[in-house]
């Protein structure tokens, strides 16, 4: 028993648990905001109008051609220097995984509307349902459960992605794990447990999106 | 009911139809054949706006559909359609299939709309069907749930593209017989077929389409015993 509570495996894990939930808080908030910022550009991508789908376009091949380091250095370090208003890491955090994921999220969106056979548009138009009823209550439905394992995919990379902020110093899991063994020397032990903290939410993701992947396949 | 003036449909710089011209009156079943290809399904798509009508006049009731003011969900709701594909809600049972467009357009209560869609059910023979999902069905029964999901509207026309082309021999004749009922019952109806056999029992006139015109359009008697364009008499000659 000594000889476990003795061990670094296990004293690192306050550190780390306190940093998973940063991790999540991030990972979630971001995700939810960049959900909406993707459905809102996801819809413009799918416009007549040149004008909406230029601006989304745009948006989505400058998110997805930088890298999000770029990204939230730019966030953080830029926009503050440009407005003179700093803004705290964690929304800083926040804010690059929703844009970042929101491009993405965006693809994700065009792809499932597109991929709804024209025929269920041309169904719900011919008994009356009005273009905004059509999407709501027939192409949305369909085109949204196709989204979820490719949703499910995104959030584990966003997940993985909250990592990088570590480089503004915010406490999340490997930046936590990073000051333990910068105390302790203990890397390796230490890096291990971080390892296995993003294991125990990306595994078990992974395994539910292939049993929904295999459901909506049939 | 439908009166069709010089009716001309591009799609870019492909004319589809060159100047369709035809009146049905109400109560009458017509049928339109013709080969593939001959712009049969434009027409009929033409009927209920899910195509732009390119120039030319279509009046549904009075109401020209190519008046910019119309208001187009209004008239679709009136004028049913059938596709060759079925294009039921697959996410829905085959009770919300057919309750939607009573509920979303017309506003009535959940209950009111399943009060109305029972008896269609019967009528097309689906009664156990109710809380099914279109997946769960063959060919036959979906095409028939298609049927009474437009009936629900109430509608005063029907379109129907052709409805049993997707379907297994075996299965063509449930939806066939829900169709002359319906056609029987006095309802208007416009049928994009290749079956023969529907057209001259069924149908009251026939219009035979080739390269975007009604080429000939007679009683089927005549239409089928007797063509007198040579357009028809090939085309007939391929099919019989
Ligand atoms: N949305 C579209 N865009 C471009 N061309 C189209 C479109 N729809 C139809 N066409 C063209 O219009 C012509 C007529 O098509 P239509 O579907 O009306 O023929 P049809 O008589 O119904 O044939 P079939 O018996 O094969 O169903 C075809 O050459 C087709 O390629
Ligand atoms: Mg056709």
């Amino acid at each position: 028993m000594e000889f476990i509570t003795e061990s670094h495996y296990f004293r690192v894990m306050p550190f780390l648990l306190e940093g998973l939930v940063w991790t999540l808080l991030i990972t979630f908030v971001g995700l939810i905001l960049g959900f909406i910022l993707g459905a809102i550009f996801g819809f413009a991508r799918l416009s007549k109008s040149k004008l909406i789908y230029g601006i989304a376009t745009v948006y989505v091949e400058v998110v997805r051609g930088t890298p999000i380091l770029a990204q939230i250095l730019f966030i953080y370090f830029g926009l503050s220097d440009l407005t003179g208003i700093n803004i705290d890491k964690i929304t800083a955090s926040i804010i690059a995984i929703a844009v970042n994921a929101g491009a993405y999220i965006a693809e994700i969106v065009r792809g499932a509307v597109y991929s709804i056979d024209t025929g269920q548009e041309e169904a719900g138009r011919s008994i009356g349902l009005t273009r905004n009823q059509t999407m709501r209550y027939i192409i949305w439905p369909q085109a949204f459960r196709r989204m979820i394992p490719p949703l499910g995919n995104q959030f584990v990379i966003s997940l993985k992605d909250t990592s990088l902020f570590s480089v503004i110093a915010v406490g999340e899991l490997l930046y936590m794990g990073q000051q333990y063994y910068g105390m302790t020397f203990q890397a390796f032990q230490a890096l291990t447990m971080v390892c296995v903290m993003y294991l125990v939410i990306t595994v078990p993701t992974a395994v539910y999106l292939r049993r929904v992947e295999r459901r909506l396949d049939v | 009911m439908i009166t069709v003036k010089d009716l001309h449909k591009s799609f870019g710089s492909n004319e589809v139809l060159k100047g369709i011209n035809a009146e049905i009156k109400e109560k009458e079943v017509v049928c339109v054949i013709g080969p593939s290809g001959s712009g049969k399904s434009t027409f009929l798509r033409c009927l209920n706006l899910l195509e732009e009508v390119t120039s030319g006049d279509v009046l549904i009731q009075g109401e020209n559909l190519t008046d910019p003011k119309i208001n187009i969900n209004d008239v679709r709701s009136r004028v049913g359609m059938v596709f060759q594909h079925f294009n039921l809600f697959p996410h829905m049972t085959v009770m919300d299939n057919i309750t939607i467009g009573p509920i979303k357009v017309k506003g009535m209560k959940k209950t009111e709309a399943e009060k109305i869609a029972h008896p269609l059910l019967e009528k097309v023979g689906l009664s156990d069907k109710a809380v099914a999902y279109p997946e769960s069905l063959s060919g036959g029964q979906k095409q028939r749930v298609a049927i009474a999901r437009s009936l629900a509207m109430e509608p005063s026309i029907m379109l129907f593209d052709e409805p049993t082309s997707a379907l297994d021999p075996e299965l063509v004749g449930d939806v066939l017989a829900v169709m002359k009922d319906l056609a029987q019952e006095g309802m208007t109806m416009v049928v994009v077929t290749h079956e023969m056999g529907f057209a001259r029992e069924v149908g009251d006139r026939v219009l035979f389409m080739d390269e975007g015109i009604i080429m000939e359009e007679d009683v089927p008697e005549r239409l089928f015993g007797n063509p007198q364009n040579p357009r028809t008499q090939e085309f007939l000659s391929k099919v019989l």
